[in-house]
């Protein structure tokens, strides 16, 4: 069977967001359509309250919703969640152009900046930084080295670009 | 026996699958396990309807229609592993603030790990071998 493509992607993004967990509770609503929080739990073998986390996370951004019902006996409202696929769109474009903008002003700093690194600690640290503790790891206090930062410049470059294509923002 | 619509419905999104490559008429009747003569008025339908497109090219001798869906769908590709998608402080970061692109620890590390992979050499042993 053919599986319609948003969906398809709301798993990838379900599992960015919340990992494996997130995506098995995805793959669940897609298959039910709808369901409570307690039947997600019982289908998937994740805890509730994680299953409640997960839920508002996806609900956040929109991938998700519900419709809400009172139960007779009790008289609490029950949670019937769905996926909302129309959405993906949306939520990737936004946080394509987000992600974008970091990566821009990410790029400006590595640019206009030198970096002296700690390969014992995994510790980078600006020139103006390592000046002032007498360029030693902040860390272990050994000696830290000069930083070629270029293959970074040139990654964000790349990946600055690929972002913009895909945006349809191509200079 | 699928309804008229519904294998459109498939087609379109068997070719927006293939993304800007597209894919080729043969390929596409194949795959919907249709004739030759139903997959071609199928591509031609969707054509007429603007959703796809057709180039003709020559395959092992003989021409046919690559078909190329004129929507491409979304692809998260560009994100996956991207630490700001599943970051809690995703909305107090920006530029100069407490949190910010250029102090975040979770994108430095993203960042060295994928630059590290793209020139396929480990920052760390370039630093320690200076």
């Amino acid at each position: 069977m053919l599986v319609p493509i948003k969906e398809e992607l709301l798993v990838k993004i379900a599992e960015t967001i919340g990992g494996e967990d997130a995506r098995k509770i995805v793959e669940a609503l897609r298959e039910m359509g709808s369901a409570t929080d307690d039947q997600l739990s019982l289908k998937t073998g994740v805890r509730l309250n994680l299953v409640r986390k997960i839920l508002y996370r996806l609900y956040s951004h929109s991938l998700v919703t519900y419709d809400r019902s009172r139960d007779g006996k009790t008289g609490w409202y029950i949670f019937h969640w769905r996926l909302q696929p129309e959405q993906v769109e949306g939520f990737i474009q936004t946080q394509k152009r987000r992600f974008l903008e970091k990566l821009c002003t990410r790029l400006e700093f590595e640019k206009s900046h030198s970096f002296y690194y700690c390969p014992f600690c995994s510790v980078r640290i600006t020139f103006e930084e390592a000046m002032e503790i007498m360029f030693r790891c902040p860390k272990c206090g050994r000696s830290l080295g000069f930083f070629d930062n270029q293959p970074i410049i040139e990654f964000l470059e790349r990946k600055i670009e690929e972002l913009r294509e895909e945006l349809g923002m191509r200079q | 026996m699928p309804r008229k619509n519904d294998l459109e419905q498939q087609a379109l999104q068997i070719i927006a699958s293939h993304g800007k490559e597209g894919i080729r008429q043969r390929d596409l009747w194949r795959a919907l396990g249709a004739s030759s003569r139903e997959g071609s008025r199928l591509a031609l339908r969707l054509e007429r309807k603007g959703l796809i497109y057709r180039e003709q090219e020559l395959y092992e001798g003989r021409w046919t229609y690559r078909l190329i869906a004129k929507h491409q769908p979304p692809t998260f590709d560009s994100l996956v592993g991207v630490p700001c998608i599943a970051c809690p402080d995703s909305d107090k970061c920006y530029p100069g603030g407490m949190i910010s692109p250029e102090r975040c620890e979770r994108l430095e590390k993203w960042l060295l790990q994928n630059a590290a992979k793209a020139a396929s050499k480990n920052p760390g042993e370039e630093v320690a071998e200076q």
